[in-house]
């Protein structure tokens, strides 16, 4: 048998350096350091930015193979493909516009209503189309990277969304991309209102696989399968009425004093390339600006939730 | 390869690139940590050259680049690195078999550590699937080990 591993040139065998234990003394250390520092106290955000800028032609290169067989299969689509896409789309832009007009004149009477009312009027949120560069590279968390950064003015806490409903939330912004969390992250949480009859809960992240749970309401709370969530508008990062999930299973356990409600949420992740980034609202003149420091600047100041996570009632 | 510092930097980076590649699907969660891979075999054939401190730094790196918290990786690749040295002078005695066997210890050892530092962070268990990049990468050594073999035989002695 071969030894591949034999040392070349035999190295000065007793010089050399500190011992490795001294070394990973001190190395194990430092990244205890560092740990801390990132987790805690947020100092190192301006570091991380400066290094992923360094990296972005690493990036870029390491993208090359994918994007150039996207291309090259973009380019040798057949003519039918392409007539039949047109046709469809024709179609798709008829029925919306038909309905648009139905919306328009429907704002308008809201809008009045709410004159009548003296309501605060919901500001129009502007939306910017960003692409998916990929897939986070850990697979048990659930982030993505899209093509915008903080040259394209995107802040952390941005809400994103697809044409189907809400993906999730910009969690990290980095010089020329930024880092979406989707809502099935188990850091994540939305807060969702059933359509039919508009009670309001919190949704969270699963984590382990792609679903959402709806903890913490009783066992006789009055959600069915098939009920559509969407967001309720709450939190001033999502605007009111986008399409959140879908109830998949309710369970009642008679042990249990909560409902095991399982969601599964309506935007394709998977399937789709381009995604929404929605504007901030604009900021309520109460919130504390020494705030923006930390990595996402949501008016609760915490990292990635829309919102903490309320206590279980006893 | 002779092992000089340039061939173990470049080995490196292209392992990062390689890791940098965008995974998705089955492939993502079967993806073996190509730079631990490298990492093991330039600390088990080249230990005067990449040191803990290669490692670690490699571990920032890949903390960088994964967007995990900053020290994770740097510190079980530290940790690995250095169990995978304290036998370094014993392992070069063994057969590739045997080598194979420790790598793999090694690489279960750094996939666990890096589990366990990630609990700690608040994160939640996984699952065994967690485990998978340790059996494509030891697949992965085993390929590179008899590749060089089938090119270069013994004469790599030079």
């Amino acid at each position: 048998m071969p030894r591949p591993l034999e040392p070349q040139h035999s190295p000065a065998f007793f010089v050399r350096g500190p011992s490795p234990f001294a070394r990973l003394i001190f190395f194990a250390a430092v990244s205890l350091t560092l740990m801390a520092t990132d987790s805690r106290l947020h100092y190192l955000v301006e570091v991380r930015q400066g290094f992923s800028a360094l990296m972005h032609p690493l990036q870029v290169l390491a993208n090359a193979p994918s994007d150039l067989m996207h291309d090259a299969n973009e380019y040798l689509t057949t003519h039918s493909t392409l007539l039949k896409q047109n046709s469809r789309l024709t179609e798709q832009a008829l029925l919306q516009s038909a309905e648009l007009q139905r919306y328009r004149s429907l704002e308008q009477e809201n809008e009045h209503l709410r004159n009548l009312l003296g309501a605060a009027r919901i500001s129009p949120q502007n939306a910017r189309l960003g692409e998916i560069l990929h897939i986070g590279r850990d697979p048990f968390t659930h982030r993505v990277v899209i093509n915008l950064g903080s040259r394209h003015e995107v802040i952390a806490g941005q809400a994103v969304i697809d044409a189907d409903g809400v993906i999730g939330q910009v969690t990290r912004v980095y010089p020329f991309t930024s880092e979406v969390t989707l809502i099935t992250d188990r850091e994540l949480s939305v807060p969702i209102q059933v359509e039919r009859n508009s009670l309001r809960a919190i949704a969270f992240g699963h984590g382990r696989d792609t679903m959402l749970d709806l903890p913490y309401l009783p066992a006789n709370v009055d959600i069915r399968k098939g009920d559509r969530l969407v967001t309720s508008g709450i939190d001033g990062v999502y605007p009111m009425g986008l399409a959140v999930a879908e109830v998949v299973k309710v369970e009642r356990n008679p042990n249990s004093p909560f409902a095991h409600i399982v969601c599964k949420p309506l935007a394709g992740i998977e399937n789709h390339k381009q995604v929404l980034l929605l504007d901030m609202p604009k900021p309520e003149p109460v919130v504390n600006q020494t705030k923006n420091t930390a990595p996402a600047a949501t008016p609760t100041g915490k990292k990635a939730p829309a919102t903490k996570k309320p206590t279980a009632p006893q | 390869m002779r092992p000089n510092l340039s061939t173990i930097y470049l080995t490196l980076l292209a392992a990062l690139l390689c890791q940098l590649l965008p995974w998705s699907g089955v492939a993502l969660i079967i993806r073996p940590d190509f730079v631990l891979l490298v990492l093991l075999y330039w600390l088990l054939r080249a230990p005067h050259l990449c040191n803990i401190g290669t490692a670690w730094f490699a571990g920032l790196v890949i903390d960088l680049a994964t967007g995990g918290l900053f020290g994770q990786a740097a510190l079980a690749y530290a940790l690995t690195a250095f169990f995978a040295l304290s036998y370094q002078r014993r392992l070069t005695l063994f057969n590739i078999w045997q080598q194979a066997a420790y790598v793999f210890a090694l690489l279960i050892f750094n996939q666990g550590t890096l589990l366990i530092l990630k609990m700690f962070a608040g994160g939640e268990s996984p699952g065994w699937g967690y485990f998978y990049p340790c059996i494509t990468g030891i697949m992965l050594w085993l390929a590179v080990i008899f590749t060089r073999l089938g090119i270069q035989g013994h004469t790599d002695q030079d």
